[in-house]
Formats: structure tokens, C-alpha cells, sequence
């Protein structure tokens, strides 16, 4: 009954409740829209950060990560990489091996990092293929080639064709050098890595380190990035125990500390635009409220109880929350869905940003997340709820006999 | 006017000042110079093997070095088989690589001067600023008694080092280092370097054994002195880029 009252109640005058409730509707679906464009703005971010180098997980020996100590190696197991591919959210898988030396041509030496990869596997994992400015990225596994970043081919006078020199540490203690030819620069955006980091074939380089069939580490990219901890948890049981999957957040500190601040910025963002809203509705039902004195009173005076007269107010306000969410995140979602994709191109007003090693291509692009609906819904109900409760109040305690008079 | 009593002790102090040590004058310098030209002579010519262990191998290098003062050093590596041939030469502050298996030579960066030198735990740097000891750092008398002496080396303000300090013990008869320890800006020993097996060798005494100790870690290199010799004359263009090629 009281279910029935508050929808009749609510109706009877349809202009105002109508009125607040598109109030309502357009800071939920402004809301979603604004939480969507903020997620795919950090989910290109962490795009670019995870595609320029490491990828979401990295699987490797336990402490690989904060000593790269070149003895810290696993094996190159087919059998594992094809139970990684078998497992679900993995998309890419990339061996890699690395070694630091020096990178030498003519009067010009310099300090490297060398990334053995296999190219083909290394395309699923990160994106330097796409960074190429000159030459191009290798197709073939073997052979030796080598992919510069621009500031180190720069600083090595060096481009696609030249030879170059590298010179090393093997495992053994040998003296490990041998000729390389240049086959492309990228640009990756990173300054410190392009001034340093160099793509070469991994069996060219286990067999420069002497390190054959060995590995520093698995990089991987995963269907949700978001969601990277969880899987490298899962991962890590079911790998054996001298191994730890890393992910990004771990890789990516202060990648990590610009999506927590992301998340506080969120919720404070949600707050201004639902109290606005709240007063909104608060000022509806006290309207409502003192309007209904008389009726209020009669409903007391025939024998309802004070605490059915609140919850039929609360009901009142719940119902407009209710209705106002459905059709405001409706709209919202329909708007993100409208802005996901490639987005809106923005590259004649503005330039990409980089923040926190990431960079924010300019465009205008939203990404659908569960928590950005599940935030603004529940706070909506919650705000509907405590603006509507002190009208509600102020209802249950009506004297009955001033009331009536309409005091 | 100052009274005569107090004349004579500003005259005393003045002297003190101006003579720090009175006993016989020991030119501290000239004794680390001393050790630390202790294999070269004006003109040198060694066989030296060099062992290397790390925690993870342990290997052997024959080597052939020739030297002439204090700026001109070249190494060649004649064993194991896969390095034979490669190379290193020194002049003043510079060292190059000869690589014959691609053949190129290489100069190592400033930056990588800090670099192991042929995979042992000596560095580039270890080769170019030993023989500066004595003009980069200023040195103090800690011990001296019948054995030897012990003296600290601390680097000039402006001297381009990354040790913090050095603490050499020198032995008198015969003379010759018996161990240098180094340590690092944080004045914590860090490497020591040990020398034994002295012997005569052209009218010099030399410790035949060089070992080389990082503290850090249970690693080390020996360096066996095979065979030395002096004074000897060395081809004119022996220290040169174009040498280090020829094998």
C-alpha cells in the first residue's frame, strides 16, 4: 500500500518530481560519461607506459626485477609458454633475454641495454614495432640485426645499415663480442630509454652470453590491464616457486600512484556533483513535505503509524532515485558507448601529454567500467536517501491536532 | 714589543710549523711512487697468467704485457684460445680494446672507465689512475717500525678518484708493497690487494703474486707474474692503435 501511495504521491505533481528528477538524470549520466573519458585517458596512459618496454606482467627468477644480475636466468621452456597461452586473459607472450654493454662504432662507444626478443612474439606484447622512424623492425628471428632507440643511434652516429660493435660479459667470464647490423631506430617517446635500449634476435644473444636456451623473463600483455594483480597472483600458483610474475604496478610506480590519485579525484568528483543533486532533492520533499501538513495529519489522525508516514516519504525519494538512475545511467552508458572506440580526434587543438611515463594521445576517447556505474548508482541511491530522510522526519513528527488546524 | 720569552716560542712555533717532522725527512710521495712503479721500470716486458674466479666461474687468461713509464701499457691476451688476441692499450688517460674476432678497436667511454678490465677485478680505471697515485692524493705517516710502514693516501679535493681513501703497508727490506686497501667515499674498505711471493728479478725485488680481493663478495683475481723483465728496448711505434691489431 504504502508502495502504491508513494507513486501516486510522486505523481500528483508530476511537473516538479519530473523537474528534479531530470536534475538527477543528467548528473548521473554526466557523471558516467566524465568517469568513462577519465578511464580511457588513464587507459591509454597505461597503454603507452606498458607497451613501450615492459608489458603487464613480467614472469622471471625471484629478485630478477631489482638486480637484472645476469645469472638470474629460467629456462626456455616451449611447454610453459604454451600452458601461459592456454591460460585465459593472456594475450601476448614475449621471451626475452638481456644484456648491458657496450654498443661501438668508429671513435663512438657507448653503454646499452640489449633486449634479445623473438619479433613476432614481441608485437603482442609491446608496441616499439609501431615506433619505428627509420629502417624497419625485424621480421626474422635469427640473424644480426639490431633496433636502436633514436637518442643512442644519434649518439652513435649510427643509421639502418651501418654495423655495429658490441661487447660484453658472457656468462662464462668470457669476452663476448660480435658484429651487428643496424636494421632500424625506434622512438618510443621515452627519453632515457631511447638513449639506451637496443632490440636484438635472442638466439643472437644467448649465444653471446653463452646462456643457451636461458631467459631472464616472460613478458606478457593480458586482456585486463586493470585487473594485472590478480592475475599475476593466479599466475604465480600455478608456476613453481623459485619464479614471481610482477605487474605493472610494480614495474610502474608512479603509474600506479597517478590511478590511486585517479580513484580519490573520482570519488571527490562524485561527491560535488551529488550534492548539488542531493539539495536538489532535498528541497523537492520539504516542498512536498509542508504541503501535505493537512494530509499528513488527517493520515495520523485516522490511525497511521509516524513511522509508516517516514517511510512513505523515504519511499517517495527512493522511487525518484531509483527511476532517475535508470533512465540517467541508460543515457550515460549510451553516451560512453557513443565516445568508446577510437574516440574523438583532438590532435588539431591540442598535443599528446606524457604524465608519469605514460602518454595521453590527444583525443577525446571513453572507456566503460564497471566500477564507474557501480560508484555513481549506489552514491545516487544513498544521496536520494539521506536528502529525502529529514523531510521524512520532519512528517513522522507531526502533531496530528496542529496538524489538521495547519499550523 | 713582545718580551724575549715570548719571541723565542713564536720562532719555535714558526720552525715547527715550517718542519712538521723533525725525525729524517721521508718523502712520503716518492715511497708510493716507488711501490707503485715497482713492475715497470723505464721499459718493461712481463708474462702473466690472471685467475679469475666469480661466484658463478673461474677462469684463466695468459697474458703478455709490455710497459714503458708510467703512461704507455699494452696487454695481450695469448690464452684461452676463444680470446686470444684481444688487447688493451693505455696511453696517458685513454684505454682502447682490440677485438680480433670482429676486428675493431673499441675506446672505452669516460663512463665506462669504472668497467672490469678483461673480466677480472681490476678497471679501466684501476690501470689508468695507479700510476697518478702520487699526484692525485696527499699522504700521511700512520705507522712506521722495523717491518715497513703504513701510510693513508687521501684523494685531492679536486682529483678525479672514486676512492675515498687508500692505506698502503709497505715493507722495508725488502721493499716492497704487501698490501693496499681501498675504500670507498664512504670510508668503507671495499678491496683489498694482497702481494707475496717476492723474489729478485734484474737486481728488483718483486712480489711475484698479485691478488686482488673485493670484500663485497667471495670473488677474487690472481695475477702470476711468470716471467719480468727490465730496462729492456722496445720497438718505437709498439704503443700505438695501429699495434694493437697486430698479433
Amino acid at each position: 500500500m504504502l508502495w502504491q501511495m508513494a507513486v501516486r504521491n510522486l505523481w500528483r505533481n508530476w511537473r516538479r518530481t519530473l523537474l528534479t528528477m531530470s536534475a538527477l538524470v543528467v548528473s548521473v549520466a554526466l557523471l558516467i560519461l566524465s568517469l568513462g573519458v577519465f578511464s580511457g585517458m588513464f587507459a591509454d596512459m597505461l597503454a603507452s607506459a606498458t607497451q613501450q618496454y615492459h608489458g603487464h606482467l613480467v614472469i622471471s627468477r625471484q629478485g630478477y626485477q631489482d638486480q637484472r644480475q645476469l645469472h638470474d636466468t629460467i629456462l626456455y621452456d616451449p611447454h610453459v609458454v604454451e600452458q601461459l597461452h592456454a591460460t585465459r586473459d593472456v594475450l601476448g607472450i614475449s621471451p626475452r633475454l638481456r644484456g648491458f654493454g657496450l654498443l661501438s662504432r668508429d671513435e663512438q662507444t657507448q653503454p646499452a641495454e640489449l633486449l634479445g626478443i623473438e619479433p613476432g612474439r614481441e608485437r603482442q606484447v609491446t608496441s616499439l614495432h609501431e615506433k619505428i622512424v627509420a629502417g624497419k623492425f625485424p621480421a626474422e628471428m635469427l640473424g644480426s640485426w639490431i633496433v636502436l632507440g633514436r637518442g643512442l643511434a644519434d649518439k652513435l652516429e649510427v643509421n639502418p645499415g651501418d654495423e655495429l660493435v658490441f661487447v660484453t660479459q658472457a656468462a662464462d667470464g668470457s669476452i663476448g663480442n660480435d658484429l651487428l647490423r643496424v636494421l632500424g631506430v625506434f622512438d618510443s617517446g621515452d627519453f632515457n630509454r631511447d638513449n639506451s635500449l637496443a632490440l636484438v634476435s635472442l638466439a643472437w644473444l644467448q649465444q653471446l652470453l653463452v646462456l643457451p636456451e636461458r631467459l631472464h623473463e616472460i613478458s606478457l600483455s593480458i586482456s585486463a590491464p586493470m585487473e594485472a594483480k590478480p592475475v599475476a597472483k593466479q599466475l604465480a600458483m600455478q608456476l613453481p616457486e623459485s619464479l614471481e610474475v610482477v605487474d605493472w604496478g610494480r614495474l610502474l610506480p608512479e603509474m600506479q600512484e597517478a590511478i590511486a590519485s585517479y580513484d580519490v579525484s573520482r570519488l571527490i568528483l562524485v561527491l560535488i556533483l551529488y550534492a548539488a543533486a542531493g539539495l536538489g532533492v532535498l528541497n523537492t520533499f520539504f516542498m512536498s513535505v509542508l504541503e501535505r501538513v493537512r494530509e499528513f495529519g488527517v493520515l495520523l489522525a485516522i490511525g497511521m503509524k509516524p513511522s509508516s508516514i517516514r517511510n512513505l516519504v523515504l519511499l517517495e525519494s527512493l522511487v525518484m532515485g531509483g527511476l532517475s538512475l535508470l533512465v540517467g545511467s541508460g543515457l550515460g552508458v549510451l553516451m560512453t558507448l557513443m565516445l568508446s572506440g577510437d574516440g574523438i580526434d583532438l590532435s588539431r587543438w591540442m598535443t599528446a601529454v606524457t604524465y608519469a611515463g605514460g602518454t595521453i594521445p590527444p583525443r577525446l576517447r571513453a572507456e566503460l567500467v564497471t566500477d564507474n556505474l557501480l560508484v555513481p548508482s549506489v552514491t545516487l541511491l544513498l544521496v536520494s536517501l539521506v536528502s529525502g530522510y529529514l523531510p521524512a522526519r520532519r512528517a513522522s513528527r507531526l502533531r496530528p491536532v496542529a496538524a489538521l488546524r495547519g499550523d | 714589543m713582545l718580551r724575549p720569552a715570548t719571541q723565542c716560542s713564536v720562532v719555535l712555533l714558526f720552525l715547527a710549523l715550517v718542519f712538521p717532522c723533525s725525525s729524517p725527512a721521508l718523502d712520503l710521495p716518492a715511497l708510493i711512487r716507488e711501490v707503485e712503479t715497482r713492475y715497470q721500470g723505464v721499459s718493461s716486458h712481463a708474462l702473466v697468467i690472471m685467475e679469475i674466479e666469480t661466484a658463478h666461474w673461474k677462469r684463466s687468461l695468459e697474458l703478455e704485457s709490455w710497459s714503458e713509464g708510467r703512461d704507455r701499457f699494452l696487454a695481450r691476451i695469448l690464452a684461452p684460445a676463444k680470446e686470444k688476441g684481444v688487447a688493451t692499450l693505455k696511453i696517458a688517460n685513454e684505454v682502447w680494446n682490440y677485438l680480433p674476432k670482429v676486428d675493431r678497436v673499441m675506446k672505452i667511454p669516460p663512463s665506462m672507465m669504472g668497467g672490469a678490465w678483461m673480466g677480472s677485478h681490476l678497471t679501466n680505471d684501476d690501470l689508468v689512475k695507479a700510476h697518478r697515485i702520487d699526484e692525485d692524493y696527499t699522504f700521511a705517516l700512520l705507522e712506521e717500525d722495523d717491518a715497513g710502514w703504513l701510510i693513508e693516501a687521501r684523494p685531492r679535493p679536486e682529483a678525479p678518484v672514486v676512492w675515498g681513501k687508500l692505506v698502503y703497508r709497505i715493507n722495508r727490506t725488502p721493499f716492497v708493497p704487501v698490501q693496499i686497501s681501498y675504500f670507498d667515499e664512504e670510508m668503507i674498505e671495499v678491496r683489498q690487494i694482497h702481494f707475496d711471493r717476492v723474489e729478485q728479478i734484474d737486481g728488483r725485488w718483486i712480489p711475484r703474486r698479485m691478488l686482488v680481493n673485493p670484500l663485497e663478495k667471495e670473488e677474487r683475481t690472481v695475477l702470476l707474474y711468470q716471467n719480468i723483465e727490465f730496462d729492456l728496448p722496445l720497438p718505437p711505434q709498439l704503443f700505438s692503435v695501429r699495434s694493437l691489431k697486430r698479433n
